[in-house]
Parts: structure tokens; sequence; C-alpha cells
């Protein structure tokens, strides 16, 4: 069977997408995953380990099934045969652990067939051709996906070639006195990673950050939310992205506890610029917008794609506009599917702009 | 979970399917339209809370929040239902509520995310699905009410003013008195469905007499004046409420006697008035809750349970009885509870040593389970006589 179907990108975005198709009725032969690591967990699972994330921010729904129920709340406390994961679930206060999402991935991998569909390979070029998209010479697809990921790691010019420096997402131990970039969740949890070892930290930040139980609102997760931010003029729907890419952390004793310690006992302070440290963490997450990725950058470019400042602007379901009609499908995911839900980058956003593409998929009889 | 208001209501009415035809298939069988009516009332008080106040007040709506809400529909519902005088049994109405929420529950948390991807991001909305449901909804309604009322037992309205008796109702049907509506010589009650409401009865031998009928209601009559029992049930079940009954101070007369329907449904006697007469509310061979009931003044005893009937005395007043207060006797199961019991008088002129002011007594062979009864200046006290038992309930 030829592929008409092709996910570019074999991250967490892609695996998502891939699930969903599955779900849909697609068999392994008929979707073609292109990409570097074989893994979906693989860009992902070293930089949750260079942080020491231990627990995953999002909640009931952040996993790779392609349905929301039952979700690893649902499925631990049946394991378990426990219910505090289900009371904790409606709560809002659920959060699975590291080490449980990546078995739940690597589970589904195997289950979904995935490594049937995967080519390594790495996509420069997307053309729109007749009938399709023709994908740096592995062929043309009827309906193509693509969740490049983040376009790499954000580092302060201030801090390149600087021996001291090491971005938070990359291994690394602590020094005795660190200094750490950045205000959002990575930043926090170095922060906390380093009092524990032991060092005295100096937080870095240009700004206070917000503390909020996720990026975006809950609202913003659904249509009840999405309709006020869709309806917005492209200006302003800009400005509210930028907003909702502002540093932020949650919520709670188990972040303020240790820092306040730490603060009484004169081992974390916060300053404007660096004053004599052993160490400079970045934590200053991805480079953002869609000009930094070579591949989307060519895309807006070759076929006069319309952006709004370092956003593709997008059709609500995360499909291009200009490029998809009832014969062929160009979709979005991950990071770069801001501008049809904000909180792309989240699995709820990878699982929406899957849905998207599915129901496009399905719509069109010659698939 | 973030509902728009279409999401809200589309959700609402899919969980409403089931419960809707749940009492539309109990209430033909039950003969109670009760259920019918709950589950109207319990939809449309759901469906405004979700447009006035849910929608507006919660932009984001975390899963235990179900809990409040639902307990304080709930109490909305059922204050409602009382507002209406819809006379619904605690309990079943109670589980009613309760299987209905779960059903809600089950699918906002699992079913629809499971049955379509897109419920979560869409606000709860069903698409196309969803507003057939809202469509049909309405339809749906129109239907079952529209047959419900077609089957409904015809009322009649009793004009103020005496009406000669008896009045022999032997077919399903309502009679409603208006304001100062009486009947003179009783009311004879032989079919099955009948409800009788703010009717007088005065005289007759019985004042309200059914025989051999079930889902008989009698809601706020009054008897006045039979020479014998003012309601007297035979065969039969029925549910008594509010009812004031003044019985003459003559040899053989009752104010309530339910007997010899051990196996039909339990009957019900709650919130009745009984002054005077040689019992107060007796009950022979038949399963009978008798609860929150005035009874003063009786010359043999007050609540008597016998003759192996089961059943339930609970949260009754009763004061200035002659001998006994309540009795549960002959091989009889009683569970008393909760009752206020006062002024029992010996009876001295009797000679029965087991009518010395007893408050609550059990009686040959009869087993009682006391809980939380107050007892007081009744000399007799609580005490069992030949072979019964009584036992205090933890």
């Amino acid at each position: 069977m030829t592929p008409r179907v092709a996910i570019v990108g074999s991250g967490l975005g892609g695996f998502v997408a891939y699930t969903t198709l599955r779900h849909g009725g697609l068999a392994p032969g008929e979707i073609a995953v292109l990409g570097n690591d074989p893994d979906p967990a693989g860009a992902w699972r070293p930089r949750a380990a260079a942080i020491r994330q231990r627990l995953m921010r999002s909640e009931s729904d952040g996993h790779c099934w392609p349905t929301s129920f039952p979700g690893l709340a649902a499925r631990e406390a049946a394991r378990r045969r426990d219910l505090w994961p289900l009371v904790l679930s409606v709560c809002d206060r659920y959060r699975p652990t590291v080490e449980l999402f990546l078995a739940h991935v690597d589970e589904l991998r195997s289950s979904s067939h995935w490594d049937e569909s995967f080519r390594q390979a790495r996509v420069h070029h997307v053309r729109a051709v007749h009938g399709g998209f023709e994908l740096d010479g592995h062929g043309v697809f009827r309906h193509v996906l693509l969740a490049p990921g983040h376009p790499g790691l954000a580092r302060p010019p201030e801090f390149e070639g600087d021996p001291r420096a090491v971005h938070a997402y990359e291994p690394h131990a602590y020094a005795s006195r660190v200094a750490i970039v950045g205000a959002g969740m990575a930043a926090a949890t170095e922060w906390v990673n380093a009092l524990a070892a032991g060092a005295e930290v100096t937080s870095i930040r240009r700004r206070e950050p917000a503390r909020r139980p996720l990026n975006v609102a809950r609202p913003l997760f659904s249509k009840r939310g999405l309709s006020g931010f869709r309806a917005a003029p492209r200006a302003r729907r800009a400005e509210l992205l930028r907003g909702f890419g502002e540093p932020s952390y949650p919520p709670g004793r188990s972040w303020d506890a240790p820092l306040e310690q730490a603060t009484r006992e004169g081992r974390f302070h916060v300053a404007h610029e660096l004053d004599g440290v052993d160490q400079v963490i970045c934590a200053t997450g991805f480079r953002r917008g869609f000009e930094h990725d070579p591949l989307l950058a060519a895309l807006v470019s070759e076929h006069g794609l319309e952006a709004e400042s370092r956003w593709i602007v997008l059709a609500d379901d995360s499909t291009v506009p200009a490029l998809t009609d009832a014969t062929r499908t160009l979709s979005l995911a991950g990071v770069p599917a801001q501008w049809a839900f904000p909180a792309a980058d989240t699995l709820v956003g990878m699982k929406f702009a899957a849905r998207g593409f599915r129901a496009r998929v399905e719509r069109c009889r010659t698939r | 979970m973030s509902y728009t208001l279409r999401g809200r209501i589309e959700t609402r009415l899919t969980a409403a399917v089931l419960p809707f035809l749940f009492a539309a298939v109990a209430s033909p069988v039950l003969h109670k339209w009760w259920p019918l009516e709950l589950a109207g009332l319990m939809i449309g008080i759901g469906l405004t809370l979700d447009a006035a106040l849910y929608h507006p007040l919660l932009p984001y709506q975390p899963g235990w929040v179900a809990l409040p809400l639902g307990l304080f529909e709930l109490g909305a519902t059922m204050g409602a239902a009382r507002l209406l005088e819809i006379h619904a049994p605690l309990y079943p109405a109670l589980g009613f509520f309760a299987g209905a929420w779960l059903v809600l529950q089950v699918l906002a948390h699992a079913a629809l995310p499971l049955l379509r991807l897109t419920w979560p991001e869409d606000g709860g909305e069903l698409g196309r699905g969803g507003i057939a449901l809202a469509a049909a909804a309405p339809v749906a309604i129109v239907v079952v009410v529209g047959i419900a009322w077609a089957v409904e037992p015809p009322t009649v309205r009793l004009a103020a003013g005496v009406h000669p008796g008896p009045l022999v109702l032997d077919h399903a049907q309502t009679i409603t008195g208006e304001p100062g509506a009486v009947v003179r010589g009783g009311i004879v009650i032989t079919a099955d469905d009948v409800t009788v409401k703010n009717v007088t009865v005065r005289g007759g031998e019985y004042g309200i007499e059914v025989d051999g009928a079930e889902s008989v209601e009698l809601d706020h009559v009054v008897v006045e004046g039979a020479a014998l029992d003012g309601v007297n049930v035979r065969r039969s079940q029925v549910e008594i409420r509010n009812c004031t009954i003044r019985s003459l101070p003559a040899a053989f007369t009752q104010g309530i006697d339910i007997s010899f329907g051990n196996d039909l449904h339990p009957s019900l006697v709650e919130g009745c008035t009984v002054t005077g007469g040689q019992e107060g509310i007796v009950t022979h061979f038949a399963m009978v809750m008798v609860r929150d009931n005035h009874i003063s003044g009786t010359e043999l005893r007050a609540i008597t349970m016998t003759e192996m009937s089961m059943g339930l005395i609970e949260d009754n007043e009763i004061d200035g009885a002659l001998g006994v207060g309540i009795f549960c006797g002959d091989y009889s199961e009683c569970e008393i509870e909760d009752n206020a019991v006062s002024d029992v008088e010996p009876d001295l002129d009797s000679g029965d040593l087991t009518r010395l002011g007893v408050a609550i007594q059990a009686h040959r062979g009869a087993q009682a389970q006391l809980r939380d009864n107050v007892v007081r200046t009744s000399p007799g006290g609580v005490a069992a006589f030949v072979d019964a038992t009584i036992r205090e309930k933890r």
C-alpha cells in the first residue's frame, strides 16, 4: 500500500498525530513518518533528564492516546486498584511521573506499530505540487502534517562562547555558585534542583514570573476561550500569543518552601546581572518563531504564505489555508501551530492539531 | 473542562436521555407520576442553572465541582418538588437523582470523550448530533407528557358545599375538593389509582373505605364523626398524607385501620392528626410506615401494629392516650424510632396489668426494635409481655 499520508517529524507531536490517525482506521502502511529518531520521546527525554524533571506539568490529558479518556490517571487507578489518582485528576492535581509517561510512550509506540511507518529521513523542503506535497525526494503525499518541534535552544547572545554557560536542557551538574538565567518552568525547576544540590543560586531575570498552573488559561483549551482568541484582529492575536509565552511556573508550596528557606539562609537571591559565579545555566527555553526553523521558513517564503509576527497564519483546524483544499491537506502541529491553538506545544494541543488533520484526511475520498 | 453554553446544554440533554426514559417506563409501571415529574423538574432546573448561573460563573469547571453543584441541584430539585407538591417518596427520589447524576458524570468524564474525540476541545458540543438532540428533546418531552396526559385518570372538582354520600369511586380518578367541599355519609373506593384531595367527610359508618384497591392516595382529607373508622383500608395499598381524623368517643371507633394487605406494597400514613376514638392508627397483617403523625386522646391505644404486621413507626407525637401509647403485638415486627410519647395514663378500670400507662409495648411474640424515642410522664414506661422482645437498635 502506498502511503498518501505523511507526518514530518518523529517527536511527540508526530507521534500523537500518528496514534490519532491509527485510531481513525488508517493502517501503518497508509502512513509515512519521516524523522530523525524512531523514539518519539527521543528529543524530549534528554531535556527532561537535564532539568531533572520528575513530574509532568500537564494534567490528566497529558498523554499520547488519541482519546482523552482513559488517561494516565484512570489507568494508574485501575492498575493500582486505588482511586487516589482519579481524585487527584478531578481536582486538577494529577501529575504523572516522567517515568510513567515515558513508559506509556514506549508501550504505545509498540502497540501502534509506529516503527512500521517510521522512515529515517530529514525533510528540508515541502513543495506543493498537483494533488499533494513533494517531500524532498521522499515522494508525493496528499496529506502532510508538519510537526518539526522547537527550532533549537535559545541562548542569550552574551553567553555565547562563555565556558561557564550551559543550557538547562543540556546535561549538566551544579557548581557551588550558580546563576540561572530565566524565570519560567525550567528556571524554577533549576532553582530548586541546584539548591537541593547544595549550590548558592542567583536568579537572573528581566521580569518577575507569573504563577499559574499552565502557560495558557484553561478556557483557551476549548472552544469557549478559543472563540474570543480567534475573533481577535491579527495584531491583537499575536500580542496575546506573546503574553502566553511570558515566563511562568505553577503556584504551590513545593516551589515556594525551598526558595523561602534558601533565601533565609542567604543561598538564593534575585539579580539583574551576573556577579562572580562559577556556572551560568540558561533556562531560557527555545528559539521562537517559524523563521528559526529552516523547513518552515522555506515553506513560507517559497509559497508566499501569510504570517503575523513570528507565527504562520493558520486556519482554525491548524491547516495552512493557502495549501489546503478538498484534495490535499497541509497541517502544522506542535509549537508552530500556536496561531490556531495557543497551547499547541502541549500534548493536548498536539491532539487538537492531530484531530483536525484526521478530520481532513477522513473527508478526502481519495486519501 | 471549559463548556460553551451550547456544550453545557447538549451534554445535559444527552445525560438526561437515560433517566427520562427510565422515568417514562417507571411511571406507568408504578402507576405514579412522580418519576416523570421529577425527571422533568431535574432537567428543567439543570438547564436553567446551566444558562443562568454556571455558564457565566464558571468559565472553567474542574471535575470536583460536579459534586457541590450536584448537591445544590439536588436541594433545588427537592425544594421545587415540595413546592409543586410532587409526592415523590424521599429515598427513591434521592436514588433517582443520584443515578441521573452518576450518568452525567460517566458521560462527561468517560463516555463522551471516548465517543467523540473533539468533545473536550469543542466545549462539550456534540456537533450535528447535539443539534438533533436539542431539537428532539422538546419533541420527546411533548410526546411523553402528551401520552401521560392522555392516559391520566380524569380529575373531578368537587365544588364547595355539602354533597350527599356515599360517594362510590369505582374507576381511576382524582377528586379534588374546592375549599368547603364536604361529603356527608362517606366515600367508598374500590378502584386502583384513585386520589382524593382536600375533601372533608362527615358521618358514615366508615368515613373513607378503601377495599381491594392499590395506588390510592388520600391527601389533606378531613374525616369527622364516622360511626366506626375514620379511614378503613382492606386488602389495599394506600398513601395517606396530611389528614385530620376526629373520631367519636364510641366503643369501636378507630382513626385509621389498614388491614390484610401484607402481600401488597407498603402503605403509608404521614403527617396526619388523629384525635379521640378507641385506637388512633391500627394495622392488622399489613406492611405500613406510620410517620410524622400526631395522635391524642385515644382510649385503647394510640398506634397499634398487630397480627403479624411489619412496619416503621417513626417521628410520631403521642399524648394523652389511655392505657398504651404504641403497641406492637401478635408476632408483628416493628421498628419504633424517634417518637415522642407523653402523658399515657394508666387504665385502672380495665384491671389489665398491661395497660398501666405503657408508652411503648411489645406483646405476644412481637419483636420491637427501638431507637431514640422520648417517653415522658407515662408510668408504665417501655415494656414487653407474653414472649415479646424489645431491643434497642444501635
